[in-house]
């Protein structure tokens, strides 16, 4: 009886080892690829984020509401972002997104957003940190807000991704969800108004 | 002055100090904000079981999903479906046991499958009901679906525990291979016949390679008066299909706490 049992078992072993090749020689070793931590993400990406939507907002309130509004986005939307490679053009994508959707809603409550000179020390840090050949140079930084706040939108965006975010144009066409030809025309024409005002 | 080189100044013209000082403020409100809408974490990894890959996942209630995994393709995919629902980790080491337990229980270990069970992804709550229902069928009986649809309240929704079925996420631990066709044919499973006759065969029942039906070895128990039958016996046939179970065999029905039919005498 013993004796039986031993070939039992060792019968079912055999079976066992031999399921074991049958299913797994079909398949190929799985790679895993599991994305990211949310919380990596916003590590690596939280400083220029804000950056971004300071420039944007100019607003240090209005900024800080839109950074949280980000994340929150973010992480709704974080499971149907395909690969980790897009993370930056798609975190600016949902920041550039918010920013509009701000302005726009401010323009129609017919709010008016008073930028504080106080905390912009654009002024301030040009004076002190680039020798520049501009009589007055703390004009010269506030004029050209003015010139860049007086182009279209998308070419503000677009303007604002390629010198400030520092991103190529293939990120900027998947941030505004636009071609890569037309992220190199907003910039390019954007740039040209600016000269032909400056 | 050149145009690029204010465009330039304008854009380094937040200091580290003023936006250090934002993220300081806003760090914990997108923190407390991000904790309302935060998704379960889950550990994932695939695992190598004598039933082929497996892709398991772990939460901190217990094993939330056990997939198999058919080729590349289908693990992204599920991937994807999982995680709109948990937050994954990689981490090979938590899921290790899953295949050791599927191991020892597939070699005829009872009490191998430890792992307590999160049915957080059931498809719905009638779903979720069904499962749970299921998860009392022990080791060695089988039920039909049409049994189990009435179990959990829903007479006539055999093809409602169908589809519970076949959404199962956690199968093997939620044992789907044990529900079966009315009439003892064995019906089909998510991971294939192949493995739904493995499953059964490693829980007692005394199936061949190929097998469609139930063998005739097995007996039918009743819920209620808590009595197993021949299948041909006169008092079974009687009896109310939708309280039945298939027993693999008398010793799994007395380890059930049924008692022999005196009628057919079993045994």
């Amino acid at each position: 009886m013993g004796e039986l049992l031993a070939i039992r078992k060792e019968m079912r072993e055999l079976f066992t080892l031999q399921c074991l090749g049958g299913f797994n020689s079909r398949m190929a070793q799985h790679k895993l690829h599991v994305p990211l931590p949310f919380e990596e993400i916003m590590q690596r990406h939280e400083r220029e984020i804000m950056r971004y939507l300071l420039r944007m907002s100019s607003d240090h309130e209005d900024a800080a509401d839109l950074f949280q509004e980000t994340w929150l986005r973010a992480y709704r939307a974080y499971p149907r972002l395909d690969s980790e490679s897009g993370v930056r053009p798609w975190l600016y994508a949902i920041a550039t997104n918010l920013c509009r959707n701000r302005a726009r809603d401010s323009a129609r409550r017919g709010r008016v957003v008073v930028s504080d000179t106080k905390k912009l020390p654009a002024a301030d840090t040009i004076g002190r940190d680039h020798r520049l050949d501009h009589e007055n140079e703390g004009y010269a930084a506030v004029h050209m807000r003015e010139l860049i706040s007086d182009l279209p939108t998308k070419q503000q965006h677009a303007l604002q991704l390629r010198y400030f975010a520092g991103l190529d144009y293939a990120a900027i066409a998947s941030a505004l969800g636009c071609s890569e030809e037309s992220a190199r025309a907003n910039v390019s024409q954007a740039t040209r108004k600016l000269k032909a005002r400056w | 002055m050149k145009m690029a080189t204010l465009m330039r100044s304008i854009g380094s013209d937040f200091t580290d100090e003023v936006i250090e000082e934002l993220l300081l403020r806003s760090r914990g409100k997108v923190d407390n904000a991000l904790q309302r809408i935060r998704r379960p974490q889950a550990a994932v990894g695939v695992v190598k079981s004598p039933l082929g890959n497996l892709l398991v996942a772990m939460s901190n209630r217990g094993i939330v999903l056990n997939h198999y995994l058919v080729d590349d393709r289908d693990l992204a995919a599920t991937l994807e479906k999982v995680r709109s629902q948990l937050d994954l980790v990689e981490d090979p080491r938590t899921i290790k046991e899953v295949g050791v337990e599927i191991h020892r229980y597939l070699a005829g270990e009872e009490k191998a499958l430890r792992q307590n069970i999160d049915l957080s992804l059931a498809a719905s709550p009638f779903q979720e009901k069904v499962l749970r229902k299921l998860q009392e069928i022990p080791r060695g009986a089988v039920v039909s679906y049409q049994a189990l649809g009435a179990a959990a309240g829903a007479p006539k929704g055999a093809r409602a525990v169908g589809n519970a079925m076949h959404n199962n996420p956690v199968p093997i631990y939620v044992p789907c291979h044990r529900v079966i066709l009315s009439d003892g044919g064995l019906g089909g499973y998510g991971g294939g016949a192949a493995r739904k006759l493995q499953l059964l065969r490693s829980e007692g029942f005394a199936l061949g390679d190929g097998d469609v039906r139930l063998p005739d070895s097995v007996v039918w128990g009743h819920r209620g008066t808590r009595i197993y039958c021949r299948t041909n016996c006169r008092a079974a046939a009687r009896a109310d299909r939708r309280r039945m179970l298939f027993f693999a065999g008398q010793k799994a029905a007395r380890q059930a706490g049924l008692r022999s039919c005196k009628i057919c005498r079993p045994d």
